[in-house]
């Protein structure tokens, strides 16, 4: 019986595990031409953004700004005066980075 | 009774005649459907016989043309697209006459997600027949990799919802849909399909007169399905590029100016071959 439990508790787990390998983090992000950039995020199976952590660092690698994606998944921050990156962290191997020098109108 | 006879073979033949050798397709063309990024879409409204680049139609105007646009469940929004569309003039081998092209800039479909577009034209009149015609269109698109309503009704009046991600099919994939006519599925419904054997030329507003298939019969230039008993189509598709999929006959309005009117759904999809 307690055998059986494990087993369950094992294909449990891998399915779980598959479910999160079936969906790859998606973010784009543009000018706003007004100072501004908002990057829009997602899931290619459609789940929501919303709650991923954000971060825009500079060429450094230091973090500048840092926020979450807002409800419709969006996040919009300052545009930063010299090059920098947007990091999406939607926890391990589910990470998005976005070239600042790309980040277009 | 010889004359009998004759008179019968005269109104045979009489309907031989109105009986089109191809389908009337209302055309909505954008070159790519899945796009890795935002960009300028062009698009190209032409209400023809797409499978053998034949007579165009005046489709009596447009009433609408816009998006329902979804990215992932956030809310759906509306996006009006009726601004950008510019009458043209579509010229095919032996057929000219007016059409509509709109170039979305790339601000309105920049963002990751489903564009689910509709194109409603206006009334077009079949002369031969004494009917009215309107062909409710969908083409779905998708932005980035992040769906959104692709399988979710607009609400049109009637309209084809796939079962199977339209923007997402290989050759060889079996295209499944249901149709619907005010939200509920039509049993029966008749469905024609025809391949785009002439690809359209934006830049001249033009389809060549070289077809990419050959048809050993008019059965397949248009070819005939039917909705099963809950409103659902399947078809295979062979070959790769665009398929038009129209019901005919599905809408709720039957009559406009006191003749009879045919209002049919349609609904395009790109097939990609696997490599």
């Amino acid at each position: 019986m307690k055998k059986l439990m494990t087993l369950t508790l094992v294909l449990a787990l891998s399915a779980f595990a598959a479910t999160a390998f079936a969906h790859s983090p998606l973010c784009d992000c543009f000018d706003n031409g007004d100072g501004t950039v908002t990057c829009e995020g997602g899931f290619s199976d459609g789940s929501s953004a919303s709650g991923v952590k954000m971060y825009v660092k500079d060429g450094a690698g230091k973090v500048l700004q840092e926020g979450k994606m807002n409800a419709d998944s969006e996040f919009s921050f300052k545009k930063p005066e010299g090059g920098y990156m947007v990091l999406f962290d939607g926890g391990e191997g589910h990470t998005v980075e976005v070239n600042g020098a790309d980040i277009v109108e | 009774m010889k004359k009998g006879i004759f008179a019968a073979f005269a109104l045979l033949a009489v309907l031989a005649l109105s009986v089109p050798a191809s389908a009337h397709f209302m055309m909505v063309y954008t070159p790519e459907i899945a796009k890795e990024k935002g960009g300028d879409m062009d698009f190209r409204m032409v209400f023809t016989h797409p499978a053998e680049a034949g007579h165009t139609m005046d489709m009596g105007g447009v009433k609408e043309f816009y998006a329902m646009y979804q990215r992932g469940d956030s809310k759906p929004k509306k996006l009006d697209f009726m601004k950008y569309v510019k009458e043209i003039e579509w010229k095919n081998p032996e057929s000219r006459n007016k059409a509509f092209s709109a170039l979305l800039p790339k601000k309105e479909v920049r963002s990751m997600g489903d564009y689910t577009f509709v194109f409603v034209p206006g009334y077009y009149f079949e002369k031969e027949e004494g009917v009215y015609m309107q062909q409710i269109t969908k083409v779905i698109a998708n932005v980035g990799g992040i769906p959104g309503n692709w399988a979710e009704p607009v609400g049109l009046p009637c309209e084809i919802v796939p079962l199977i991600k339209p923007y997402g099919v290989w050759t060889g994939n079996v295209f499944k849909a249901q149709v619907l006519s005010q939200g509920k599925p039509v049993a029966g419904a008749e469905v024609e399909v025809e391949y785009m054997s002439h690809m359209p030329d934006l830049k001249s507003n033009t389809m060549p007169a070289k077809s990419s298939v050959d048809y050993p019969h008019d059965a397949f230039v248009t070819q005939t399905i039917f909705t099963d008993a809950n409103g659902y189509i399947t078809f295979g598709v062979p070959k790769a590029g665009w398929w038009g999929f129209a019901a005919l006959g599905v809408g709720p309005d039957t009559e406009y100016k006191g003749k009879e009117l045919s209002q049919d759904a349609v609904i395009w999809v790109k097939a990609v071959d696997m490599k």
